[in-house]
């Protein structure tokens, strides 16, 4: 019997699309590698929705957002020398720039950026994202992901939007929310073992 | 710690909110080499970036991609050709049409300006009409047995005042003007209004009630455009009433 047979429809699916968006992904790369401008367009194309609404999430502000979008992009253009376009995930890179490129802002603008100023330069470091999979922003993981917020208590969820939007850390988050930082520390334990857990079922490439 | 516990950490490590201390041991660690917990940071990340992909999928501004090309040196044509010549075309229309309106609202004057020409005409015409159809209606011509003209008739009515139709009028010259006059008997000569002629005719009308007894004559002379208060000699008619 062929193994295709074997195995649930979805998973075969979910495979197929990795493989794809792998393929996709490390085309993309190595033309970005080459200063192609096409594919900055590609680039922009396939990421700029989700890195516009994860900026726009964090820093509230339309204008703002786009000026940072555009630091995102011009980052990630000047940094894929560095990218291993054979191994990773362009996706999951690209939201990490967003990401700390406007938890970085936000900041500043609050005035307590750590002394290590350029801390959050060296977590979208392109190395770091070289072993991730390539279906890290796939459609299924995402539908596990929403799947285990539902099962995060309002504690829990609070605490992981604090971390990913807000950038707070678990002392921050204690003072905030004027719990023992043991408490707050028991939420986000809960919260990542409870979205590992969900996403542990989920296919990778 | 062991790598067991560094797991449980290393999604906040990506994050970069772990306090200093644990930062800078989970980061020798890695630094270090562990094969083990390498893995664990990339489940961390990807786990992060999935998270971080459900803030959602607003589009950005389009005029964002035009801004980030740029930035890297690339500069789109784009529509704004379309928009120029979009312009240049509605600028023509605009101009076309304006010239149009005016050369319409150009015409529609001179039409009205010649309705009321010939509404003025027949006006006065149906008044020289009544004139002459009304039994009260007294003639008085000139010219007759005259070798040179102007010839013509006068009409005097007690209530409509006179009529007078000439021809062969010499030409009243640049900056003049005819005047016809009403002469009483043993009286001044009254000014009984300016007028000009066409193709050397005119018919011209004193309105208003006359003693047609008082009247011994009336008179055209030249003068100037404004007119005159007494009649410049000569007299080019005299058309005595006889009355």
């Amino acid at each position: 019997m062929p193994i295709v047979k074997l195995l649930p429809l979805g998973l075969v699916c979910g495979i197929l699309m990795a493989a794809l968006r792998r393929s996709d992904d490390e085309d993309l790369a190595r033309r970005l590698q080459t200063r192609n401008a096409k594919a900055m367009l590609d680039l922009y194309r396939r990421y700029s929705r989700p890195a516009y609404s994860l900026i726009l999430h964090i820093v509230r502000d339309a204008s703002l957002a786009e000026d940072l979008t555009q630091e995102t992009f011009l980052r990630v253009w000047n940094q894929v020398q560095f990218f291993d376009a054979r191994k990773g995930a362009l996706g999951a890179w690209v939201l990490a720039v967003a990401r700390n490129r406007a938890i970085h802002h936000v900041h500043s603008v609050e005035g307590r950026m750590q002394a290590d100023a350029s801390g959050f330069d060296s977590l979208d470091n392109p190395r770091y994202f070289s072993a991730i999979g390539a279906d890290a922003l796939s459609i299924d993981r995402a539908r596990h992901l929403k799947s285990a917020f539902e099962q995060l208590t309002p504690q829990q969820r609070q605490v992981i939007e604090m971390a990913y939007y807000e950038g707070l850390s678990q002392t921050e988050m204690a003072d905030r929310l004027k719990q023992p930082l043991g408490t707050v520390k028991t939420w986000m334990r809960g919260a990542l073992q409870t979205l590992r857990r969900e996403l542990a079922g989920v296919a990778t490439a | 710690v062991t790598c067991q516990e560094r797991k449980e950490l290393f999604e906040l490590y990506a994050l970069g909110v772990l306090e200093a201390g644990e930062r800078e041991e989970i980061g020798v660690h890695l630094a270090g080499g562990c094969e083990t917990c390498g893995v664990a940071l990339a489940n961390a990340l990807a786990l992060n970036s999935g998270v971080l992909s459900l803030a959602g999928q607003e589009p950005p501004p389009k005029r964002l991609k035009r801004r980030m090309m740029h930035a890297i040196g690339v500069h789109y044509p784009g529509w704004g050709w379309v928009w120029a010549l979009g312009g240049v075309v509605a600028l023509a229309v605009a101009v076309w049409l304006g010239v149009q309106e005016r050369q319409r609202t150009t015409e529609l004057a001179e039409a009205r300006r010649v309705l009321l020409e010939v509404s003025g005409e027949r006006d006065r015409l149906t008044a020289a009409l009544q004139f002459l159809s009304d039994p009260q209606t007294v003639p008085a011509s000139f010219g007759r047995g005259q070798t040179a003209p102007p010839r013509g008739h006068v009409f005097l009515h007690p209530q409509m005042g006179v009529l007078l139709i000439a021809s062969h009028l010499p030409a009243a010259g640049a900056g003049k003007t005819y005047e016809m006059w009403v002469i009483p008997k043993g009286g001044t000569p009254r000014p009984a209004g300016l007028f000009q002629s066409e193709d050397m005719r005119a018919l011209h009308i004193l309105n208003g009630p006359l003693d047609l007894a008082t009247v011994a004559a009336v008179a055209v002379t030249i003068e100037p455009e404004a007119g005159s208060a007494t009649p410049t000699m000569p007299m080019i008619i005299a058309a005595p009433t006889g009355t």
